[in-house]
C-alpha cells in the first residue's frame, strides 16, 4: 500500500513539475510560435502520468475509466489543436499558410 | 479523499497562474495558446479532483470538458484566422 503511495506521489508530483513548467514557458517565450511549444507537455506529458498515477492508485474500475477517457481526449486533442493554432496565426500573419504563397503574396505587396 | 489527487489539483491550478498572466495581457494569438495550455489543465485538475474525492457524478466532467475543449479550441482558432 505505502509502495502504490508513494510511486503515485512521484507521478503525480513529476506532473505537477511538467505543467508548472510548460506555464512558466508560456509566461517566459517572446511569441506565439515559441510559447506554443510548451503547450505540447501540459497537453501530452502531463495526462500520461496522472493515468499513470490513477493506475497504480486506483486500478480500473468505471470511474477510473472514466478518468482514462478524458485524459485520452486532451492528449488526442493537443496536436491537432497546437497545428490549427500555428496554421491560423500563420494565416493572420501572412494571408496564406503555405510559404510559397505566403512568399508570392509579399512580392505582389512590394511591387504595388 | 485520497490527498495526493487533491494536493496535486491545487498545485496545478496554482502552476496556471503565469499562463492566466499570458492570457490577460499579450497579444490575440499568445492568448489563445495560454487559453489551451489552460484547458488543457483544467481538465486534468478536474480529473484528479474527481479522483480525490471519489464522488461518482464527479467522473463525468473532466470528460464533458475534454470533448468541448477540442471543438471550442478549434471554433475559436478559425474565429482568430478569419475575423479577430
Amino acid at each position: 500500500m505505502i509502495v502504490k503511495d508513494v510511486f503515485s506521489d512521484i507521478l503525480l508530483g513529476l506532473a505537477v513539475v511538467v505543467v508548472l513548467g510548460a506555464s512558466v514557458g508560456v509566461l517566459a517565450m517572446r511569441d506565439a510560435y515559441q510559447k506554443l511549444h510548451f503547450v505540447t507537455p501540459a497537453a501530452m506529458v502531463a495526462p500520461a502520468l496522472v493515468a499513470l498515477a490513477v493506475l497504480v492508485q486506483m486500478g480500473v474500475y468505471e470511474n477510473t475509466g472514466e478518468s482514462f477517457l478524458a485524459l485520452l481526449f486532451v492528449v488526442i486533442a493537443g496536436p491537432f489543436l497546437s497545428h490549427a493554432t500555428i496554421r491560423a496565426i500563420r494565416v493572420r500573419e501572412r494571408g496564406d499558410w503555405r510559404p510559397d504563397a505566403a512568399g508570392k503574396a509579399s512580392a505582389e505587396e512590394k511591387e504595388q | 479523499m485520497v490527498m495526493g489527487f487533491v494536493a496535486a489539483a491545487i498545485a496545478m491550478l496554482i502552476a496556471i497562474i503565469p499562463a492566466g498572466i499570458v492570457l490577460c495581457r499579450d497579444e490575440l494569438a499568445s492568448s489563445v495558446v495560454a487559453y489551451e495550455l489552460i484547458t488543457s489543465v483544467i481538465v486534468i485538475v478536474l480529473a484528479l479532483l474527481a479522483q480525490g474525492f471519489q464522488r461518482s457524478s464527479e467522473f463525468e466532467l473532466p470528460v464533458l470538458l475534454a470533448v468541448l475543449m477540442f471543438g471550442s479550441g478549434l471554433v475559436f482558432v478559425r474565429a482568430m484566422e478569419r475575423w479577430l
